[in-house]
């Protein structure tokens, strides 16, 4: 079976249906995997390298950890592929950007109100969480559409504090 | 102050009051010498190692620290129900409140600790540069309390730029504001000022000669109530993001045999001007020419402790609990001898790749690196929910070698070892840290994490091993998946299954 499997940005086209063998990018490799018990665990010898891993899904994702680093890969079979790459990536409804908050806390600042051109990068919002403050910041250059905390604000991880449009130049 | 409002006794049963890390270190040093533990908890903490390694747990309140750890009156309670005699406090939550020591003196506890008065005086920066300046301590040139603006305007050239404002009462850089020139200052005062009254409630604020390229140095000291002092030598704790330390070691690259002898000297003599008894450690900037100033004495055993035990050999909790029994401490300052060389890193539920941004989530798998030089002090487990309550040390990864080399070669090795799934973690931080020249030549300031130090430039060198491993997780899931679905539909025939079956696992 074929998957299309992403990470860091990279595409890897992998075959894993022969016994023993994997085909990455059209190089094939030696492999022999082992699960231990449950705990996603597991143990790669690739082309007799030896690698210990943790592997687990997360939100649709797969999260696998080697060496201290945690690699996010996203893992398609063709037909999903293919599917995604005809509708093509939808960003947001409104193509608002959406600036969420990432943990519960407690909102101390908000840096922007409504109308006002931020650029990529720039602090929006400082949210309190675990002792101390958070800077959240824009995720790209554009005009702030909607401000829908206000400071002493509890939030939910997740929940949705500023949005912000393409700059007025794109939409013209 | 006298030390007949101090007291100690022996005692068979101690209270902790503390979660986390921290409780199962003074849990474990009890248990060595045969003391009895009692463990208090919030909500939050029914399943945490303290509790379950601890002889007794009490249950204290909800998960916000306001209505179980820092609740003085409900601590005191469980420890007379209990029927302990006396209470560890660890550090952060209750360690530095005089009120919390008095309260345990007055319930006829030990404190394990200094007086209330120690506490209360260094926990006042400027009562703090004032008690100690007077034992002949150097401290950073600066202002009195008390001046108004105009006086303050007045002093800022004899103190000289570039120079700090900053909040009597400050901590963790709040109310602090670097000024560059005389223009700068009025602006400063107010916001400093405004900052201060609002974080802290007191908007006394002073000025202080900023020292440039500075490190930050630490002394452990100890005293016992003979008035016996020992220092254990340095600590380096340079390595700091926004005030948090992340990386310390021991002994610090630039302290020589002469300098160690010379500020262990002066530390102690900060502890004697209040009295100290316990564990404290005198915190120094040093300057570029080696010149070093107190900064503020910490009345509490400090997270990163571990490394001045690995290189002197001295159990700074069971010399706390010993010495909070009415002994004397079990070293001279000619017993203590450094030997080797310790790191520690300070693992924490933060992204290194977006900002250091706390990770919210349940640990899922933790594997601890193991092997010679190794110790890891922490308290979470698999099923562990990191959550905003807290904060967000997951654990203290320490190594020991022969040489820095060989500490570092070893905290390599066990970063590299050390699994933990679930949350983000700033171990990628830690290892990119250990690969850098200019941690590797020693040569860092306090400034040096936040304005010369980048992840951007890691790499990710198992991006293809990950592809790999992940595709085959997910394939695996696909297959099973399907299997389980096949039997309730193998009414038909058991050979189109069989067939189907081997269709899918070929």
């Amino acid at each position: 079976m074929k998957y299309i499997s992403t990470v860091k940005g990279e595409k890897y086209v992998i075959d894993i249906d022969q016994e023993g063998r994997i085909t990455v990018d059209e190089q094939t490799y030696e492999i022999d995997v082992q699960f231990l018990s449950d705990s996603g665990v597991l143990s790669l010898l690739l082309d007799k390298h030896s690698i210990e891993a943790i592997v687990e899904e997360r939100d649709d994702t797969w999260e696998v950890l080697i060496h201290g680093e945690l690699y996010t890969v996203l893992v398609q079979d063709e037909r999903a592929f293919r599917l995604e790459k005809e509708q093509g990536t939808s960003f947001d409804v409104s193509g608002d950007a959406i600036v969420k908050s990432p943990m519960p806390g407690l909102i101390i600042d908000i840096l922007v109100e409504a109308g006002q051109s931020v650029e990529q990068g720039e602090k929006v919002v400082i949210l309190e969480s675990m002792k101390m403050e958070n800077e959240l910041r824009s995720s790209r250059d554009g005009v702030v559409a909607h401000v829908y905390v206000s400071p002493g604000a509890s939030v939910e991880k997740g929940q949705a504090l500023v949005a912000i449009s393409s700059p007025p130049s794109d939409q013209s | 102050m006298s030390r007949e409002d101090l007291h100690s006794k022996k005692f068979d049963k101690l209270l902790v009051a503390n979660r986390g890390e921290i409780a199962m270190r003074v849990i474990r040093a009890c248990h060595e010498l045969g003391i009895k533990t009692v463990a208090v908890y919030s909500d939050v903490d029914r399943k945490s190692p303290h509790v379950r390694y601890a002889d007794e747990a009490y249950n204290i309140g909800p998960a916000p620290a306001r209505e179980s750890y820092l609740n003085i009156d409900k601590i005191i309670e469980v420890a007379e129900r209990s029927g302990a005699e006396a209470i560890h406090p660890g550090y952060g939550f209750l360690a530095e409140r005089a009120t919390f020591a008095q309260a345990c003196y007055d319930a006829g506890l030990v404190f394990v600790g200094p007086s209330p008065y120690a506490i209360r005086v260094m926990g006042d920066k400027l009562e703090a540069r004032r008690t100690v300046r007077e034992a002949g301590v150097p401290i950073i040139p600066g202002t009195e309390l008390g001046l108004d603006d105009g006086e303050l305007l007045e002093a800022a050239p004899k103190i000289g730029f570039p120079l700090l404002v900053k909040a009597s009462a400050g901590g963790g850089g709040r109310g602090m504001r670097p000024v560059h020139d005389p223009a700068g200052l009025p602006d400063a005062l107010d916001s400093a000022r405004r900052e201060a009254l609002a974080a802290f409630g007191d908007g006394t604020i002073y000025l202080e000669r900023m020292i440039s390229e500075a490190r930050h140095i630490e002394v452990q000291v100890l005293g016992d109530f003979r008035g016996n002092y020992i220092h254990l030598g340095e600590r380096e704790c340079s390595l700091q993001r926004r005030h948090q330390k992340l990386i310390e070691e021991a002994p610090s690259f630039v302290v020589d045999d002469e300098m160690r002898g010379q500020m262990g000297a002066v530390a102690i003599e900060a502890a004697r001007s209040v009295g100290y008894v316990s564990a404290g450690t005198v915190e120094f900037l040093v300057d570029k020419g080696k010149r070093f100033y107190f900064l503020e004495m910490n009345t509490r055993v400090q997270v990163e402790h571990p490394v001045t035990e690995l290189v002197t050999g001295v159990d700074i909790v069971q010399e706390q609990l010993r010495v909070a029994r009415g002994r004397m401490l079990r070293y001279s300052q000619d017993d203590v001898k450094l030997h080797g060389w310790a790191i520690e890193c300070r693992i924490n539920a933060e992204d290194p790749y977006n900002e250091f941004l706390p990770s919210i989530g349940t640990i899922t798998t933790v594997i601890l690196p193991t092997g010679p030089g190794v110790r890891v002090d922490t308290g979470v487990f698999p099923g562990y929910e990191v959550t905003p309550y807290y904060d967000s040390l997951i654990s203290k990864l320490i190594c020991y070698g022969e040489t820095r080399g060989e500490a570092v070669l070893r905290m390599r090795r066990a970063l590299e070892e050390y699994r933990i799934m679930g949350v983000k973690t700033n171990i990628p931080f830690h290892q990119h840290m250990m690969d850098s020249h200019r941690f590797l030549s020693g040569s860092f300031d306090t400034n040096f994490v936040e304005e010369r130090f980048s992840m951007s430039d890691r790499e990710a060198p198992d991006a293809l091993q990950a592809a790999i491993l992940a595709t085959l997780v997910a394939h695996r899931q696909g297959q099973q998946a399907s299997q389980i679905v096949a039997p309730g539909e193998r009414d038909t025939s058991n050979w189109k299954w069989l067939s189907r079956w081997e269709r899918l696992s070929r």
